[in-house]
This record gives C-alpha cells, sequence and structure tokens, in this order.
C-alpha cells in the first residue's frame, strides 16, 4: 500500500516535468522602433536544441554580424535547462515599417516557426556616445520640470510656478541640494511652503515616474513685456543601474552626480487696459470687496471714534495702496494704523488689509466722510471696476463752535457751569422783507453827480445875487423907477390883457387907476372925485402936469365908451397911464 | 397812458411781494416738518420772481445743511452775509457749515492800519457812503453861506469852522464810497461746488497740478480765460480752475 503511494507520486512528478518540457522557439528584438542610423539586434531562441534552422528573409535590412550561435545548458536543482540562440545585427535599409518574417527550425521531427516581427524605422536618431555611462542613463531617467500656471497672465495676475522632479523607477536618487535659486527679478514671489511632501506616482512622457514637488511659488508679475523665470538648479546624487550584474543577477548600481536645471520659461505679461482706466486706480488686480464703516457716528467732541477702510477679497492684496480719505479740517486724524491678513494660497493671495484711523473731532457740527472710491481691475470680466463707499455723517452732539475764540475754559471752583446756547444750530428766520434782486445803485449815477456838485454852484449863485443886491440898494433912482414899473405892471396887467376890446379895455384901465389911487391915497371908493383926487395928489406933491394927465386918462376912458377908438389909440393911452402911474408914485411923499 | 403803466407795474410787483410771503411761510413749514427738499423748492421759486432777502438765503442755507449739502450750505450763508453782514444767526451757522468742508485754509492776518481802513470801509455800502457824502455838501453849502452872511464875527467863525470841517468830512467819505467800489469790484468771492477739483498751473488741461480744492471752500476769482478762471486763496495760493467746479457769489 505505502508502496503503490510512492509510485503514484513519483509518476506524478515525472508527468509534471513532462509538461514543463514544453518547446518554445520564439524571436525577439532589441527594439521596435528604431533610427534608420541604428541597429537592430534579433535573437531567435528555443530551449531544446533542432535542426535545420532557417532565418527569414532580411530583405530590407543589411546583415552586418551573424548569425552568432549560442548554447547554455544549466543544471539547476537537478533540473536542466536548455537554451539555444541565433543572435543577427541588422542595419535597416530605409524608414519605413517592415516585418520581419518568420524562420523555421526542425525540433524533434516538428518543423517550429516564430511569430513575425514588426519593426518601425524612423528617422536618424541622435545616438550616445556610449549607453552605458551612468551620466547618460541619469539624464534619461531624470527630469526637473517647472510648471507655469499661465503664460500670458495680465500685470499683476497671480501665476504660479511648481518645481517637480521625476525620476524613473530604474534610479534611485540619494540626495539633492539646490545650487541655484531663482531670484524671480520683476515679481512679487511667494514660496509656499512644501515641506512634507510625499513621493507620488505619475507619468512623464507616457512613462511611468515618480515625482517629487519641490517647490511651488505664487508670482505677480510686476512688469510687461516678454519675462524670463530663472532655471531652478539641482546637483543630484544618485544611483544608476550598470550592465553589470552581481552574483544574484540584479544590475550593480553605480554612484553619479547630475546637476539638472529646469528649462528657462518666458511669460508674457500684459498690460492692463487703458480704456476705462479709472482715475483712482492703484494698482489692484483681482476680485475685492471695499468697506468703510466707523465705530462711532454720534458722540461729542474730544471723544475719539475708529475709521475703517478696509479691501477683502483674492489678488495682489499686499501690492496696492488703499485709497486715502480726505476728512474735514477740523477733524483731527492721526496716521492710519496699516492691518494685514493674507494667506498665500497656490491660487494667489487671499485676506483683506484695512487701515484704521483714529479721528476726534473738536467742535460740535456735522462732519460728512466723504464716499471714497476704490477701483480694481476684473481678471474675470477684464474690466475695470469701482466700488463706492457710502457717505457716512458724524454727528458731534456737544462741544465748543468753530470759529468762537473766547471759549477759552474759565476756571470753576466746583460751580456747575451754565452753558450757553449760542452754539446751537440757529432755526431757519420766519419774518423777512423782499427787495429786488436786480438792485440799481445810486453811486456814480448822474443824479448822485449833480447832487454833489450842484450845491457848490449855489455859493457863488448866492454870492452874485447878494452883490447885486447890494448894487441895487445903493441905487436909489432906479430902484424907484423899477418900483413904478412894478406898480403899473401890477395894476395894469388886468387892461394889457383886454387891449384890443374897447369897451373891457377901458371899463379895465379906469378901475385899474382908480385902484392904484385909492391902494396910494388910502381912499375909499365912495368919495373918488376929480376934486378930491387933485387935491389928494396935489398935498402928496405932485407936479401938475402928472395930475393933468392924470384927469385926462380917466377922462378919455369915460369918453372911449361913447366913441369909435382904434387899437393904436388903446395903446397910447396904456403906454400913457403907465407913465402917469409911475410918475405918480415916483414924485409922491 | 404810460402812467397807468406805471400803477399797474407797481400793483403786479405788489401782488408778487405778498404771493412771496404766502410761499415763504410755506416753505418756512415744510423746513419745520422736516421736508427739506420741497422747502428748498419752495425758497427757490422765490428767488426765481428775482427777490431775495438775507432771510430767504439764510433759510436756504438751512435747508441744504439739513440735508447734508456742503457747498449749497455754505454758498447761502455767504450770500446771506452779503445782505446782512452783522447778523450773529448766519455767521453762526455758517461756522458749523464750514466745519464740513475738508479743506484747512489760513487767512493771512490783515496788518494795523489797513485792517482799519478795510473795516471802516466795509462798515457801509458805497451808496450809503455816497449819501453821506452828500449830507455832507449840503451841510458844507449851508454853513458856508451862514459864514458869507452872518454879520457877527462869532458866527461867522463858527459857520467858517464848521463848513471846513464839512468839507474835509465830505472828501473822506467819497473816498470812503469809491474805495469800497473798488473792493466790490474786486471782490468776487465763489464756492467751489464739486465734490474735488484739482487747480492748474495754466488754464489748460495739461498743465500740472498746482494743489486740489474741495467742495465748500470760498475762493476768490481774479481773471477768466476761456471755461477757466483764475482764483485766489485766503491764504494767497492762486491758480485756474475750472468754472464749472465754482459757483459765483
Amino acid at each position: 500500500m505505502k508502496f503503490t503511494k510512492y509510485i503514484s507520486i513519483l509518476v506524478f512528478i515525472l508527468v509534471t516535468s513532462m509538461a514543463s518540457a514544453q518547446i518554445k522557439f520564439e524571436a525577439k528584438v532589441s527594439k521596435q522602433k528604431l533610427g534608420v542610423n541604428e541597429r537592430l539586434r534579433v535573437d531567435f531562441e528555443m530551449n531544446q536544441d533542432g535542426d535545420n534552422f532557417n532565418p527569414p528573409d532580411f530583405s530590407n535590412f543589411t546583415v552586418i554580424g551573424g548569425p552568432n550561435q549560442s548554447v547554455s545548458n544549466s543544471w539547476i536543482n537537478g533540473v536542466r535547462s536548455f537554451s539555444k540562440t541565433y543572435s543577427y545585427f541588422l542595419a535597416p535599409k530605409g524608414r519605413g515599417n517592415f516585418t520581419l518574417a518568420q524562420a523555421t527550425i526542425n525540433i524533434g521531427g516538428e518543423t517550429y516557426k516564430t511569430t513575425p516581427v514588426k519593426i518601425e524605422v524612423t528617422a536618424a536618431v541622435d545616438i550616445p556616445k556610449d549607453p552605458n555611462n551612468p551620466d547618460y542613463i541619469a539624464s534619461e531617467n531624470i527630469h526637473l520640470v517647472a510648471e507655469v500656471s499661465k503664460t500670458n497672465p495680465y500685470l499683476n495676475e497671480a501665476i504660479t510656478v511648481v518645481y517637480k522632479l521625476y525620476v524613473s523607477p530604474n534610479i534611485a536618487v540619494d540626495n539633492w541640494n539646490e545650487i541655484d535659486s531663482p531670484r524671480y527679478n520683476d515679481f512679487w514671489s511667494q514660496n509656499i511652503d512644501t515641506q512634507g511632501q510625499k513621493v507620488q506616482n505619475g507619468t512623464f512622457k507616457g512613462e511611468d515616474y515618480r515625482f517629487l514637488i519641490l517647490r511651488k511659488t505664487v508670482l505677480y508679475p510686476q512688469k510687461t513685456g516678454k519675462l524670463d523665470i530663472e532655471p531652478l538648479s539641482l546637483d543630484i546624487a544618485l544611483r544608476v543601474p550598470t550592465n553589470r550584474r552581481d552574483i544574484f543577477g540584479s544590475p550593480l548600481m553605480s554612484r553619479a552626480n547630475k546637476v539638472v536645471s529646469a528649462g528657462n520659461s518666458t511669460i508674457t505679461v500684459k498690460s492692463l487696459p487703458e480704456s476705462g482706466k479709472p482715475i483712482d486706480f492703484s494698482g489692484a488686480v483681482g476680485d475685492f470687496s471695499f468697506d468703510v464703516n466707523t465705530s462711532k457716528k454720534v458722540l461729542d467732541a474730544s471723544e475719539s471714534f475708529q475709521l475703517k477702510v478696509a479691501v477683502k477679497g483674492n489678488g495682489n492684496l499686499k501690492l496696492f495702496k488703499l485709497p486715502k480719505l480726505s476728512l474735514p479740517s477740523s477733524l483731527e486724524v492721526y496716521e492710519p494704523e496699516h492691518n494685514e491678513d493674507i494667506n498665500t494660497a497656490l491660487a494667489g493671495m487671499q485676506g483683506s488689509i484695512s487701515d484704521s484711523y483714529t479721528v476726534v473731532p473738536q467742535f460740535k457740527g456735522k462732519y460728512p466722510i466723504p464716499s471714497v472710491s476704490f477701483s480694481y481691475f476684473d481678471l474675470k470680466t477684464e474690466t475695470y471696476k469701482r466700488l463706492s463707499s457710502d457717505e457716512i455723517v458724524i454727528d458731534v452732539l456737544a462741544g465748543p463752535l468753530n470759529n468762537s475764540g473766547d471759549n477759552t475754559g474759565v476756571a470753576n471752583n466746583g460751580k456747575q457751569p451754565v452753558t450757553l446756547g449760542n452754539h446751537q444750530f440757529a432755526f431757519i428766520k420766519t419774518k423777512t422783507e423782499f427787495t429786488s434782486v436786480d438792485s440799481n445803485f445810486f453811486f456814480k449815477t448822474k443824479g448822485f453827480w449833480s447832487l454833489l456838485l450842484l450845491p457848490f454852484l449855489a455859493i457863488p449863485l448866492a454870492i452874485v445875487i447878494r452883490n447885486k443886491k447890494a448894487t441895487r440898494d445903493a441905487d436909489v433912482y432906479g430902484n424907484r423907477i423899477r418900483k413904478a414899473d412894478r406898480l403899473a405892471k401890477k395894476y395894469l396887467s388886468h387892461a394889457k390883457k383886454s387891449l384890443g376890446k374897447k369897451e373891457a379895455f377901458y371899463i379895465a384901465l379906469e378901475k385899474a387907476l382908480h385902484n392904484y389911487l385909492k391902494a396910494k391915497l388910502h381912499i375909499e371908493t365912495g368919495d373918488l372925485s376929480k376934486e378930491i383926487i387933485n387935491e389928494m395928489l396935489g398935498e402928496k406933491q405932485v407936479e401938475n402936469e402928472v395930475i393933468l394927465d392924470f384927469n385926462k386918462i380917466l377922462e378919455s376912458c369915460e369918453l372911449a365908451r361913447y366913441t369909435p377908438i382904434d387899437i393904436v389909440t388903446m395903446q397910447e393911452d396904456y403906454d400913457r397911464a403907465a407913465k402917469t402911474i409911475s410918475l405918480i408914485d415916483k414924485q409922491a411923499r | 397812458m404810460k402812467m397807468t403803466l406805471y400803477i399797474l407795474s407797481f400793483l403786479l410787483s405788489l401782488s408778487f411781494f405778498a404771493q412771496n410771503d404766502v410761499v415763504f411761510d410755506k416753505a418756512n413749514t415744510l423746513y419745520n416738518e422736516g421736508k427739506y427738499a420741497d422747502a428748498i423748492s419752495q425758497y427757490e421759486s422765490i428767488l426765481a420772481t428775482r427777490n431775495h432777502s438775507a432771510a430767504l438765503y439764510f433759510n436756504l442755507g438751512n435747508a441744504h445743511y439739513k440735508l447734508n449739502h456742503i457747498a449749497p450750505s455754505i454758498y447761502y450763508y455767504e450770500k446771506a452775509l452779503q445782505l446782512d453782514p452783522n447778523d450773529s444767526d448766519i455767521k453762526n451757522n455758517l461756522a458749523l457749515a464750514k466745519n464740513m468742508t475738508i479743506d484747512a485754509i489760513n487767512v493771512i492776518p490783515e496788518g494795523g492800519l489797513s485792517k482799519i481802513l478795510n473795516k471802516t470801509t466795509n462798515s457801509l455800502t458805497f451808496d450809503n457812503w455816497a449819501k453821506v457824502s452828500i449830507g455832507f455838501v449840503f451841510c458844507f453849502v449851508v454853513l458856508f453861506l451862514i459864514y458869507y452872511f452872518a454879520y457877527s464875527s462869532f458866527r461867522k467863525r463858527f459857520a467858517f469852522l464848521g463848513s471846513m470841517t464839512t468839507l474835509f468830512l465830505m472828501c473822506v467819505t467819497l473816498l470812503f464810497a469809491f474805495h469800497k467800489f473798488n473792493l466790490d469790484k474786486l471782490d468776487k468771492p465763489a464756492i467751489v461746488f464739486a465734490q474735488e477739483s484739482s487747480v492748474k498751473n495754466e488754464p489748460n488741461s495739461r498743465s500740472d497740478d498746482a494743489f486740489n480744492l474741495h467742495e465748500g471752500t470760498k475762493v476768490q476769482v481774479l481773471d477768466t480765460v476761456n471755461n477757466w478762471k483764475k482764483i485766489k486763496l485766503q491764504d494767497g495760493k492762486t491758480g485756474w480752475i475750472s468754472s464749472a467746479d465754482i459757483k459765483a457769489l
């Protein structure tokens, strides 16, 4: 029983060994894609010896070497492994896609064929001098890349540069140190902490690589035009595999030092558009909100309040100035305190900046804090935007009034001072009298000049008049004549008016003469006869001739009523009457 | 015909006055109710009839002050002060309104003699100075004639002295009238109405900014070129400002 068990195990082992001894016949190429100036090695490998090897037709290639035959035969732990290889070195005759046809061999009476292999021959490639040079291997397997997020940003738009070190799985990096750090001239830059970064897996040019983020930098271009980002250079100590192998078959590593640098990249910085650029634009680019607020709005004089001007958002917060406030001159304003609360992430700066002013009003009154505007360039819409704060009115309730110079504090000895209500805002006036807006002035008008100068004329006038009067007073005779004339005129004026109308004239003339005599001789109307007249006139020392004349005129007045008289006679009578009256007046004493 | 026209126009103006009083009372009521904007439009309707008064300007200034209009309130207070230079209410509220302005301008103090001279000159309007001098002319003429015609030597002496004094006073008041007239002609104050205005060195927009002025500042206009006005501040600075930014009093 035990015996049969052993036999069955033995049989089982034999069968498996039989199964493992399958025949393989393969064609292996060193590369499937090669340059026209490269060489190709083709191996036809079998694991049992055969006869009658028949290579394919290498019509598109020149056979440079081969066939080389190699046979290896090894016993490991009682298991035999065998391999026999025919090798050919081929050089392509031209570019194109070629197929290596099947090779045949006869093993154990059976014919085996390889599968056809497709070969692509491309344009000539640079052939490294020595493919086993560690430097070459290192340069093929390690790459430092600078990834720039945007190559044509606006001025002051945040861009990021990420340096990644790609390492192929074939080589090992021992250590590195930076030999040249980029200095980012013409940029505002900030490094983002990359401590504790883990090695990640990724692909580089389609191949599997491990990569490590060495450095992240946020850049704000400060100049327009083409700007260079300086390369980062690293000195890397690494181990590369050689083609020698240790006794266990794994390749031996050789140490190498390699200087790698990320390529010099150039970005083109666009200037911000000139059209629609606000006057108060101070260079802010991003997306912001703007706020102005005060800690108090109603307070007393000499109390203080805080006035805060703040900008929040994403953008170049550290790179612009907050708008300045223009406050009423009667407010005491201290230098603002600048606060920044900014986080810099890969997307750029984020947070808020603020200026807080301490303001102390000195006097009672209302103080408007004018609207302040803040402009920025919005990258999303690529337009300028302006944010304005609301006007804030600070109401100072109690305190001294401005412009009151006599408001010096008087030392009060523990008594409550009675504050004068004078400093209150006065109410409107309820009574008024309107005058025309278009007032005409008196000064420099004709009326003004005449009123000013004419009174002066009164002085010489008065002097002349006075002088005239003096000379007249001196001339006694002339005075009498003038007086008589005046009398005649006075009494005969009525008669003169009716000159030409006979009846009326003589009535008037007679009446005038009577009136004259009445006035002169103080006689009543009743006793006015010729005799009395003559007597009275005689008493007054009037010459007889004149008395006769007078009588004659009176007679002619009576006569005229009954006789036709023409205008010449009337005139004569009138003249005579005038003359007689003046003579009587002269002679009468 | 002409006479009736005069009478008609006189009556018309009387009715205008009466109407204005009604509007004034109405505006005052609106002001007291806090409807400042309505009150302003009522007050301005009175101004539109070409009539004014110190109280009207004062009330307009108050209404604008209540609405925090800096420049208009100062403008109307200054207008009111022009008509009534000694009113304490107007001065008080003007000082409060001036607190709202931004520009701090130091007034250069005047020297002793010119201060006295200007104070005296400004105490009367030039029309009143002219009237006073005419009064002195009449006094002089009367006194001189008294001197001329008087017989007693005491009276003559007294009248002569009096007439010479009045002649001298007449000359002085006439000089004051001319001085005041010239001062008024040179005095062209204006108030800055623009919230902020840059004052240039030359009357064109290319030239450099000399300084900036803010709303409510009082300036003196010296000269005009096209749309630019040469202004002088109370501290003596001069420059050119756009005509649209200021409003003459």
